[in-house]
């Protein structure tokens, strides 16, 4: 069975189809794209995966266990990262603290702890910096820790998302449009970095991108979107050479 | 110190405590409460009442008071802190509200409009400055902590907590409840100290109030809070005469802050040692540059 196993899900919002049967199975270690054109439902089905908006219909199973009616926080903890398209970093802490938020919720010091300060708490808080550290090291910006993260270049917001949702330490990573707002050398160091993020934590992701080239660059499945509804899914190269997918992003000829 | 001195800065300590209280809700957390002072109500009423028709010693009532006042904080966020941000501050100034309503019309123990009087004097200036100390090491603890980062996460973008995996209704709650206590604290002393309470003051004016000493002094920082409070607590005492202008001097206060330093006085500087070196060092740059200019100038 795959790590993540997204069965048929559908999403409606009024009497717009937002999101129709959508399927999707990611194992560890695999990178599977979601494109298509604007509005075609890409961020809708990460949303309803990651549990902002809850499903329609159909199933969602991680690891063995169906979430599809867990509430957001909860799929996180049983791991399902993700980052956000609009970058949505804490303005009011340092990146560190900001990446530290990730990890809070494996440290299980109570409020008592919180106004107290007890060993449990030293203990965790110091694991929590070091966990920090660590995904702030492995995405390569750690050099940035002590700053605000309003001060600092869109790329590198970009690796401080990535890090702080890896220290939620995720089985699958959903990455929304992380290419967005990028120069074209940033683009190429964030797709080694996806690569081998998957490769060296052995993880799951998802990556929604409305531009062919990176997809085809680095996922291993691709899945096509159109209007909501799937109308394609494969390899890159099957994909590339689907009738539907062409029209869908090159519009039909008229006789 | 002079008697006058010293009952001023009692009071002004007995609102630090309240103000540290707002600061854990409004500037950690970014909820707005207008029915805040009901709580400080429900905590100087409670022990009063004790005190006076039970007989009971102040230490078990302020414990019973603070309990109660949290307990009745429980029921009152529950629903609440699952709403948006600002139908929180409409429920809890209907609230504020209700409870003062409330005081007012249970006469016969609260003695209504007219107070409650005869409580024991038993808040010394000592008691107050080491409870206020107390609560402002506890919420730079809290602030200090993952229970604090959440709080801020929260504020500052609730989707992407919850996507970090943070319960936001959890840790809002205990945000809410931890404010309460404070202010319910802070009611206590109120009581036993004028050892008169009425249901008039502690209406929608008094959590505007405090609101306001937090914004002042820098809604992000606690000192700033603490200093806010100090401030705008201590000024109106030294100025009686100007009593009847206070709410005047405070929306042009306010108004200037807005526009000129929107993040309060202090912004988010908080009074570490690290902070305080740093700010020496400057300072000592400053006046080793201008003995440099003096010297280049001779």
């Amino acid at each position: 069975m795959a790590m993540l196993e997204v069965n048929n899900i559908s999403k409606a919002f009024g009497g717009v189809r937002a999101l129709e049967n959508f399927s999707v199975q990611v194992d560890a270690g695999e990178i599977h794209g979601i494109i298509g054109p604007n509005g075609a439902g890409k961020t809708t089905a990460l949303n309803v995966i990651s549990g902002i908006y809850d499903t329609d219909s159909g199933e969602i199973i991680l690891d063995g266990n169906r979430i599809e009616t867990l509430p957001q926080y909860k799929r996180t903890r049983q791991g399902l990262g993700r980052t956000f398209q609009n970058i949505r970093l804490f303005k009011g802490l340092s990146v560190e603290e900001n990446v530290m938020c990730g990890y809070d919720h494996h440290s299980y010091y109570t409020v008592l702890g919180g106004l107290f300060p007890s060993p449990r708490r030293f203990r965790d808080e110091k694991k929590a910096s070091e966990m920090a550290r660590h995904y702030l090291d492995l995405v390569g910006v750690l050099s940035y820790a002590e700053e605000r993260p309003d001060n600092l270049s869109y790329g590198i917001q970009r690796r401080i998302e990535i890090a702080r949702a890896l220290t939620c330490t995720p089985k699958i990573l959903l990455l929304d449009e992380p290419a967005a707002g990028l120069n074209p050398t940033e683009v190429t160091e964030l797709t080694e970095l996806i690569n081998r993020l998957a490769k060296e934590l052995n993880i799951g992701i998802i990556v929604i991108e409305h531009r062919l080239e990176l997809i085809m660059s680095i996922s291993d499945r691709v899945h096509v979107l159109n209007f909501g509804k799937p109308i394609a899914s494969g390899t890159p190269d099957e994909v590339q050479n689907n009738q539907e997918v062409i029209d869908a992003y090159l519009g039909v000829e008229e006789d | 110190m002079n008697t006058l001195v010293a009952n001023i800065l009692t009071q002004v300590f007995i609102t630090i405590i309240a103000v540290v209280g707002v600061y854990v809700l409004t500037g950690l957390t970014g909820m707005f409460s207008l029915g805040q002072a009901a709580f400080m109500a429900i905590g100087a009423y409670t022990a009063g009442l004790l005190v006076i028709r039970l007989g009971m010693h102040i230490v078990p009532a302020t414990i019973i008071a603070v309990l109660l006042a949290v307990f009745i904080g429980f029921l009152i966020g529950y629903p609440t802190v699952r709403l948006r941000k600002d139908y929180i501050s409409l429920v809890t100034l209907g609230f504020g509200e209700a409870i003062a309503a409330l005081l007012n019309r249970m006469q016969t123990l609260t003695g209504g409009a007219a107070g409650l009087t005869g409580i024991p004097r038993k808040t010394t200036f000592t008691i107050a400055f080491v409870s206020a100390m107390v609560a402002i090491v506890l919420v730079a603890f809290f602030r200090s902590s993952k229970f604090g980062r959440q709080c801020i996460a929260i504020r500052d973008d609730e989707l992407a907590a919850k996507a970090m995996g943070t319960n936001v209704t959890f840790i809002k709650m205990r945000a809410f409840l931890l404010s309460v206590a404070l202010t319910a604290y802070s009611g206590v002393l109120y009581a036993f100290y004028l050892s008169y309470v009425d249901p008039t003051i502690f209406g929608w004016k008094k959590s505007a109030d405090w609101i306001i000493m937090v914004f002042f002094g820098g809604v992000n920082s606690l000192t700033g809070s603490v200093l806010g409070a100090f401030t705008l607590s201590a000024l109106p005492q030294f100025l009686r005469s100007l009593e009847s202008y206070r709410f005047v001097i405070y929306a042009v206060l306010v108004l200037l802050i807005i526009n000129f330093k929107p993040s309060g006085l202090l912004g988010e500087w908080e009074l570490t040692p690290q902070n305080i070196k740093k700010l020496f060092s400057k300072i000592k740059m400053k006046f080793s540059k201008k003995e440099d200019k003096r010297n280049g100038n001779a």
